[in-house]
């Protein structure tokens, strides 16, 4: 019997397929083409060019980009700046260097934005820093707390929060002079608890004399304190200082009643005591617990209850913590900078134009909005210009649960140079 | 497409032919005008993606080495990349070392560490091998994030960029010439380890450990062996990552998603193949970049990709290919051979 | 730091009720891994699942408690049989650890990990949840206090792994699930539906990840991305334990959480999953048998 050889099916087939095959690859290779040289014009005239990059998915990181998303929809329908759109695209960095830098050159090099908004985690915003410096595009930062950001010199950075080194000496002042100064800390691996359990460590030595009790390293999502708590309990503390994120916080809150350390020792929190997962995680363990932060929700004047109100009703947040306040105060700076400044919005003024943000920016000066002090910055790459932001406000918790409430105990403008 | 390819490998085998390096130096020669024909063409952020890319190049092809050639399932290779980065960093930082030392230093560091993540695989196959170096990847990754000297939280920040004399590498067309000629020059070797002696044994082990034992290969040596040529690739492509402008390390890069990112494009390039590594880093680079506003569903995505691609085609876009053109080039033969009749 | 006793007593007392649940999600482990020859990877993400699942049903649908738990292990088991059958199935078919199809699992095990947590992220977000029952004040033995939480934990955990261990020892149903985890072919022969029991002994394991993820939901919060961790310790578990053993996952459990908890209190805290990771390696490396596991596959 005659072998059949595989010629005999499938001599037709496959030259009728390359060819069909080569016209479908030629297809999409010019359609990858155009899709790329599409992308490099996009960078037209007339429009201003914002590129956000936060960390999106987080609890409330969504939140707070769709509002300054929003915001801008807003001014845009407003009639723009000047008669001006503003193109603003949002991006997320996984709160990872890698990705922030680059989506930070994606939006510079490939978008061709005017200004860089970024990013809420200061291990993102510190690498950003550079390449802004370098590319000389305007960064106005909406979220980090970390020191260093504002100490590298950069020109081009400005800080909308209020930075970790205000809040230490404020949290030491009065930890020191109404709790005691016998304190332990639970320090979490992620970069802005770091340089707050620092900052607090360190204002307690140069204000008080003192020095820790007990220190804790954790992970950042670290979930079992039971050891921690169990030798602080042994060690007789004042209190408590817990540096880390929010969940994490909120669980070493709730294990240190667990441990069995009584309310009189009084929990102090990190500024992400703010965020909403800590009481509604936290419950009744979040009752007392006070920290520093730039914004209270139980701020009285009208400004705050409206933006309560604006924030609650739009997205469902029962009560906006500083971040929320934050991102909003830097879409209104950022709109007046824009206004001021002197734009010509052609594909060959790019570079002018960032300078004349970069300059606008630098002139604002009082501004008073959410924040709980004024914002001013000044054109010297220094600290004392680059963190616009200097009032802190020392905020207790009074009920914990979804529906907390707070209240504050104290605000302080401090001076600009302070803890550098 | 398959007939463009056939038609470029006939070319390449030729020129091969006259002299074996023949055909990289004129695949470097192609490609050095890159950065100039994207910058000017398209615009600079693609010379950006073009050495992140080569970089995941130098990691794939080296995880490919002791994945696909040699068998060994390891999950931990991230670990090694985290060590040459972080070695070659703290060297430039803490004692102002020019990157021309502190890499190869860095490299060699973690050709060793590549030993001791190869020892559980002496004794371990499948997925006890994959849970004891994903342990030792977590460690590593675990171990910098707590120790200060390492970074910690904060990370290492201001790694200096290389530099010749005046000349600094602190721009990305600079860069690309250092990363391009590496992932290069990687390619190349992993191939001559392929068609050497080494290469068989590896796939001896691969297919059959106890065969090749019996065949007089000592299985231990080679495996080791086989841990310490990948681990040196990661060394490499870790300094590469490390002083890379902005220059800023952080425990974070170097998690278990990114591990999981280069075993995607080992997958997707397909395992085993060569070419696999580079195409499956190249795809997955483009594919990260251009679903940035999909970043809800990345890793949705991502990870359906992976079991799909497990599951339907095992081999790979690399063996897919690579299928197509055997075929082709057997009809053809038979062409041939039955002619006219 | 004195020697204290008291405190020490504590540790080991955290480290068992912590390792009681690490020993549940170890026993699902081992029994993928008997029943299919696997590792599975995505256990983790299961686990998170049951926790979701239990969440739901005891905040959104008032559903009490103890319903919750067995609604959240049904709905996990039934969700681990649909991945089994549609993904798995073709892959352990083509084997076990070796070929390429072996290291396919592992990989599938990680894409579809990869791709659970996205899904849960989709469906309930980011944030971390709070899950708390009111169970009254934490227990006090001598100066150490522990929350119900705990107790009730290892209490359900001893009861659930009570329940499978009857189930298996002395019923028929438990009888074929043995015969199919200790050789396919032969109980294909003696006429057991082979292919159902893979998917029956699947979806108990998922059950059982499901009810660790229920109790461990009231002692930390329920969030998408608690399910990486848990795998790892639960791996560092069934591996001390022995992989394949029932009774070796729980010890092995109860061991990792008492070496860990030590480890952090009395060496570093802050490295304290590296500890479980030691175990897990310096167990694999001298005795990857583990304590009663079946031989291990080792070579050349």
């Amino acid at each position: 019997m005659k072998r059949i050889m595989p010629s005999q099916h499938k001599r037709a087939k496959p030259f009728q397929r390359s060819k069909q095959m080569k016209k479908g690859n030629k297809l999409i290779s010019v359609l990858v083409l155009a899709g790329m040289m599409l992308s490099a014009v996009s960078a037209m005239a007339g429009e201003i060019r914002i590129g956000i990059t936060m960390r999106m998915v987080s609890e409330n990181g969504q939140k707070y980009g769709q509002m300054m998303m929003d915001e801008i929809d807003l001014i845009n329908k407003g009639g723009g700046i000047n008669g001006n759109q503003i193109v603003a695209t949002l991006m997320n960095d996984e709160c990872k260097s890698d990705k922030g830098v680059a989506n930070a050159n994606k939006m510079i090099f490939q978008k061709k934005v005017h200004l860089v908004v970024g990013s809420s985690c200061s291990s993102v915003t510190l690498p950003i820093v550079d390449v802004t410096a370098k590319a000389e595009v305007p960064q106005i930062v909406p979220h980090s707390t970390n020191s260093k950001i504002t100490q590298k010199g950069s020109a081009w950075v400005f800080r909308v929060p209020v930075s970790g080194r205000f809040y230490g000496g404020v949290n030491a002042k009065y930890t020191g002079e109404n709790i005691g100064t016998r304190i332990a800390y639970i320090c979490a691996a992620d970069a802005a608890s770091q340089g707050d359990c620092e900052k607090m460590q360190g204002q307690m030595k140069s204000q008080f004399g003192a020095s820790p009790v007990y220190v804790a390293q954790v992970q950042e999502k670290e979930v079992d304190f039971r050891t921690h708590m169990q030798k602080i309990k042994t060690a007789n503390v004042d209190g408590v200082m817990i540096a880390a994120l929010a969940e994490t916080m909120a669980r070493a809150l709730v294990q240190s009643y667990e441990a069995g350390i009584g309310p009189e020792v009084r929990r102090i929190g990190s500024s992400s005591a703010s965020n909403s997962p800590v009481p509604a995680i936290a419950g009744d363990a979040a009752k007392g617990v006070f920290f520093t932060a730039a914004y209270s929700h139980s701020d009285k004047r009208p400004i705050a209850r409206l933006f309560n109100e604006m924030v609650r009703k739009r997205y469902g947040i029962h009560a906006p913590d500083h971040d929320f306040s934050q991102a909003y105060d830097l879409i209104r700076i950022v709109e007046i900078a824009l206004e001021n400044a002197d734009l010509e919005l052609t594909s060959s003024s790019l570079k002018q134009d960032r300078i004349a943000i970069r300059d606008a920016i630098a002139g604002v000066r009082n501004y008073q909005g959410l924040a709980s002090g004024p914002i001013s910055f000044c054109s010297d790459p220094a600290p004392v210009c680059r963190d616009g932001n200097r009032t802190a406000v020392l905020i207790a918790y009074t009920k914990g649960g979804e529906k907390y409430e707070l209240e504050v105990l104290a605000r302080v403008t401090m001076p600009m140079d302070f803890g550098l | 497409m398959i007939g463009f390819l056939s038609a470029v490998e006939g070319f390449f085998t030729g020129l091969s032919r006259v002299h074996r390096l023949l055909p990289w130096i004129l695949a470097y020669l192609l490609l050095l005008p890159l950065p100039y024909l994207l910058k000017h063409g398209i615009n600079e952020y693609y010379v950006d993606l073009a050495n992140r890319a080569c970089l995941f190049i130098l990691l794939s092809v080296g995880l490919n080495i002791v994945k696909g050639f040699c068998g060994q399932v390891t999950v931990g290779h991230i670990g090694l990349y985290a060590i040459g980065a972080v070695s070659s960093a703290l060297l430039a930082l803490n004692y102002n070392l020019p990157f021309w030392v502190s890499a190869p230093i860095a490299v060699i560091i973690t050709g060793l560490a590549g030993i001791l993540v190869g020892l559980p695989s002496v004794r371990l196959e499948g997925a006890y091998l994959a849970l004891a170096t994903l342990g030792l990847g977590e460690s590593v990754r675990i171990m910098i994030a707590v120790t200060p000297a390492l970074g910690s939280s904060t990370g290492l920040m201001m790694i200096p960029e290389p530099s010749i004399g005046e000349f600094i590498f602190d721009n990305f067309e600079s860069y690309y010439y250092l990363v391009m000629t590496c992932a290069l020059i990687g390619i190349y070797l992993s191939f001559a380890i392929l068609k050497s002696s080494t290469g068989r044994a590896f796939q001896a082990i691969r297919e059959d450990a106890i065969a090749a034992s019996v065949a007089g290969i000592n299985v231990p040596f080679y495996k080791l062996l086989a841990f310490v040529i990948s681990a040196l690739y990661a060394g490499l492509a870790g300094a590469l990552f490390a002083h890379m402008p902005p220059g800023y390390l952080h425990h974070n890069n170097f998690t278990i998603i990114e591990m999981v990112t280069l075993l995607l494009m080992v997958v997707l390039g397909g395992i085993g193949n060569v070419w696999g590594g580079v195409i499956g880093a190249i795809v997955v680079t483009i594919i990260y970049d251009q679903t940035k506003d999909y970043y809800f569903y990345q890793p949705l995505i991502f990870g359906i990709i992976m079991v799909v691609m497990v599951v339907f085609m095992p081999h790979g876009i690399g063996g897919v290919v690579k299928q197509a053109m055997i075929k082709r080039k057997f009809i053809e033969k038979h062409e041939e051979a039955s002619g006219p009749a | 730091m004195e020697f204290d006793f008291n405190s020490l007593f504590a540790f080991i007392i955290f480290g068992i009720t912590i390792g009681v649940v690490y020993g549940m999600v170890a026993l699902g482990i081992s029994l993928i891994y008997s029943g299919l020859d696997i590792v599975h990877f995505a256990h983790g993400e299961i686990y998170m699942f049951g926790a979701f699942f239990g969440l739901v049903m005891a905040k959104d649908m008032s559903i009490p408690y103890p319903a919750a738990l067995i609604g959240a292990m049904v709905l996990a088991g039934l969700m681990g049989m649909l991945i089994e059958r549609v993904f798995y199935r073709r892959l352990t078919r083509s084997g076990g650890g070796y070929t390429v199809a072996g290291m396919g699992m592992i990989i599938c095990g990680f894409g579809m990990s990869v791709a659970l947590m996205n899904v849960a992220f989709l469906i309930w977000g980011a944030d971390a949840k709070p899950f708390s029952i009111n169970l009254g004040m934490p227990l006090q033995l001598g100066n150490i206090s522990i929350p119900q939480s705990y107790i009730i934990t290892a209490v359900i955990s001893f009861l659930l792994m009570g329940m499978l261990h009857f189930f298996l020892k002395y019923t028929k149903l438990g009888l074929a699930v043995r015969a199919v985890a200790q050789n396919k072919d032969i109980a294909y022969l003696m006429g057991i539906n082979v292919p159902v029991f893979i998917s029956l002994i699947f979806g108990l394991a998922c059950a059982l990840a499901a009810a660790a993820g229920v109790l461990i939901g009231p002692m930390q919060s329920v969030q998408v991305e608690m399910g990486y961790l848990m795998l790892m310790k639960a791996f560092a578990a069934a591996v001390v334990g022995g992989f394949g053993s029932l009774p070796g996952a729980l010890l092995g459990g109860i061991l990792v959480g008492i070496f860990e908890n030590l480890g952090a209190a009395y060496i570093s805290p802050s490295h304290k999953d590296i500890y479980a990771f030691l175990l897990l390696i310096l167990v694999l490396m001298i005795r990857p048998s583990g304590l009663f596991g079946i031989e291990a596959k080792v070579k050349a």
